[in-house]
């Protein structure tokens, strides 16, 4: 699931990612309801790829309209419904008597959110977002068009940035989070998790270059390489996704996630039916 | 047929006056110019955008002097708890060759940082409003001498380059600010568009801008000196401009040493024309249009302001003042409730005394009833043991 306001690159990000055009350009607005605020939709792309001799069927979501209105409270709750309506119908399927072997599991894995680049550490949206979702789903924070940033920016935002992760508490995803595996896979998340959030840079074009096509993002001042890890964290964040770290967020959202979310929901259940029990024998 | 000879006779002689004795009136510009050299000026801008959008950086770059301090860490994260939009203003005095300036710069921080961003340009607003309402009541003083002028001159509305077009809040808070102040808007973070989605931004904006009737400021475009007049429409036609902003100086790859942001791919340089709109904005700001900026404030917006409130109040008379801040609001609203329960409160303790007080009286009432019943009852039998002995005499005594 992509979250960010417009502008930061959550479309490129996709199909630079998929090496093809997943979701296609946003119709232009109409300049005569600029001054309307559009609510926010919830766009579903559906690709195949092949990473490493695994066939990975990815499901993007894209958020169009989060955080682009006047009053933002309700994105919030439009995503949380969101990914909780897909833990419900896994745990409704779950307690069904027969159940459907073709069931598609529609949960939401991973929740890449774009942070803009201010300079200045997280705003009150990132925050409030980050506080109610962190508990229903893994949530990665990139740093969307990272160009806007020199080096020695880019290392003091990421510093802010998670000063503030730990002055407020928000949880994100945490790469070292099994303690059980082996130390040389540990001593890797901790390297990753030195590295969150990730500084993304959107592809425009590919050109020619001394080792074949790579892909670029041309200013007047100098050209930007999006496969450089020098000059973003994209072919990082890629391998991450796609290949050392997939399981893992699929069984983090399973196991424990999804796992802590049905107990809720359970206990919730048993309140209430306890309580409508009681109700009846005041009743009587 | 002799009236036109007569007027054509006055008309000679006055243009042969003129150019033949040269009795000095074409010195007056230079008098002028040395009034308005000792007086200086004042010269008000304000900065309107989101945090992080460069204005701390963009003004201490155009003024190259650090006039606004960036905040630290622990201020902005107090400042994000806050949810209002402060007004500041920080005020200097340039001076460049023996003309001074006594510049301020007023800095909104806090402007569409927050959820919910509902009348974030009302403190703005209101801002500008006060300022030309301080000056029309200093005109209105017995003595105007020393006269403060802290009338905002232009308002540079930051937009943050999001690829699209300019979002809600934008437009009705430009929209707000234009009618009432000459509204230049700049894109901010130039350097992260590629040069055509920057052209087609530009346009969206115009586009939008036209669409939904916000005045900005356009400089005027004609002049006399032709060269003027083409630099006058390159700056007009870079509007929205697009701007970098950065105070540090770099070295570039041919040896000059510029102002500019390094990026591990390159420069990028703020006074390159090719690279943004830096210099166009700072010659609109200051080199060939401060002076229309001034005088298009003080004639068309202020005076617009002015006859509107003389239409609806009496000489003197003060503005009736609209309290619309809503966190005031909400902090009337929570005193307003406190205060309600409070009253609630008392007024039941009031009348939980009342009503112990009537039973209390009741009580005692009954209690006054039985004795005198029982006083009723005992002479009842006083007079029976008086008639029933009638020769007892001595009871009666």
């Amino acid at each position: 699931m992509l979250v960010g306001v417009s502008g930061l690159g959550r479309r490129t990000f996709v199909n630079t990612l998929c090496e093809r055009e997943v979701i296609p350009p946003p119709v232009a607005e109409d300049p005569e309801m600029a001054h309307m605020v559009e609510p926010m939709k919830f766009n579903k792309y559906e690709t195949q790829m092949i990473e490493d001799g695994t066939n990975i069927f990815l499901t993007t979501v894209d958020t169009p309209g989060y955080g682009d209105g006047i009053d933002n409270y309700s994105c919030f709750t439009q995503l949380q419904e969101y990914i909780e309506s897909q833990f419900d119908e896994v745990l409704l399927e779950e307690s069904r008597i027969r159940r459907n072997s073709k069931y598609k599991d529609n949960r939401v894995h991973v929740l890449l959110y774009f942070l803009t680049p201010t300079g200045h550490g997280l705003r009150e949206l990132d925050i409030e977002a980050i506080k109610r979702l962190g508990h229903f789903v893994n949530i990665i924070l990139l740093i969307g068009r990272a160009d806007t940033f020199t080096t020695d920016e880019i290392a003091l935002f990421k510093l802010q940035v998670m000063k503030d992760v730990m002055t407020y508490e928000l949880p994100i995803y945490n790469f070292g989070w099994d303690d059980e595996s082996d130390p040389e896979t540990l001593e890797e998340n901790q390297e990753i998790q030195a590295i969150v959030p990730f500084s993304i840079v959107g592809c425009d074009e590919v050109v020619d270059g001394d080792y074949g096509s790579i892909r670029v993002r041309r200013y007047p001042w100098g050209t930007v390489e999006i496969d450089n890890d020098d000059m973003s964290d994209f072919g990082l964040l890629r391998y991450i996704l796609l290949n050392s770290h997939i399981s893992d967020f699929i069984d983090y959202t399973n196991n424990v996630l999804y796992e802590e979310y049905r107990t809720q929901k359970l206990n919730e259940n048993k309140d209430d039916e306890s309580e409508e029990e009681k109700e009846e024998d005041d009743e009587e | 047929m002799a009236f036109e000879d007569n007027n054509e006779g006055i008309e000679s002689y006055v243009n042969k006056n003129v150019s033949q004795t040269g009795i000095g009136i074409a010195n007056l510009p230079n008098q002028l110019h040395k009034i308005v050299t000792k007086k200086g000026t004042d010269f008000s801008i304000i900065l309107v955008g989101e945090s992080g959008t460069g204005k701390t950086t963009f003004v201490n770059t155009l003024f190259t002097t650090e006039l606004i301090t960036p905040l630290d860490d622990s201020t902005r994260r107090k400042k994000q708890c806050d949810k209002t939009v402060d007004i500041n203003i920080h005020k200097a005095e340039l001076e460049e060759k023996n003309f001074n300036v006594k510049l301020n710069v007023i800095d909104t921080p806090g402007f569409g940082d927050y959820v919910d961003n509902n009348d974030c340009w009302h403190p703005i607003v209101d801002f500008i409003e006060n300022q030309y309402e301080q000056y029309l009541r200093q005109e209105q003083q017995p003595v105007r001498k020393g006269l403060v002028d802290m009338r905002v001159h232009a308002c540079l509305y930051f937009i943050r380059p999001n690829g699209h077009s300019l979002k809600p809040l934008d437009v009705r808070a430009m929209k707000a600010i234009g009618a009432i102040c000459n509204l230049i808007p700049v894109i901010s973070k130039a350097d992260s568009m590629s040069p055509t989605s920057l052209k087609l931004f530009k346009k969206r904006i115009l586009d939008t801008i036209n669409a939904q009737n916000i005045r900005i400021y356009t400089p005027p475009v004609e002049s006399e000196d032709e060269s003027v007049t083409s630099r006058n429409r390159d700056i007009v036609s870079a509007m929205p401009f697009a701007v970098i902003g950065s105070s540090t100086e770099v070295v570039a790859p041919d040896g000059r040493v510029v102002k500019g942001r390094k990026y591990p791919w390159g420069i990028a340089e703020v006074e390159n024309d090719e690279h943004c709109d830096f210099k166009k904005l700072r010659s609109l700001l200051i080199r060939s249009h401060m002076l229309d900026l001034i005088n298009s404030t003080e004639e068309s917006h202020y005076d617009a302001y002015r006859t509107a409130q003389m239409k609806v109040r009496k000489f003197g008379e003060a503005k009736p003042k609209a309290t619309d801040n809503k966190v005031f609001k909400d902090e009337e609203e929570a005193l307003r409730k406190r205060f309600t329960e409070k009253v609630r409160l008392e007024e039941n303790r009031f009348r939980q005394w009342e009503s112990k007080l009537i039973a209390e009286r009741d009580r005692l009432n009954k209690d006054l009833e039985a004795e005198h019943n029982l006083v009723k009852q005992l002479e009842a039998e006083i007079e029976a043991v008086q008639t029933s002995s009638p020769g007892n005499r001595f009871n009666r005594k």
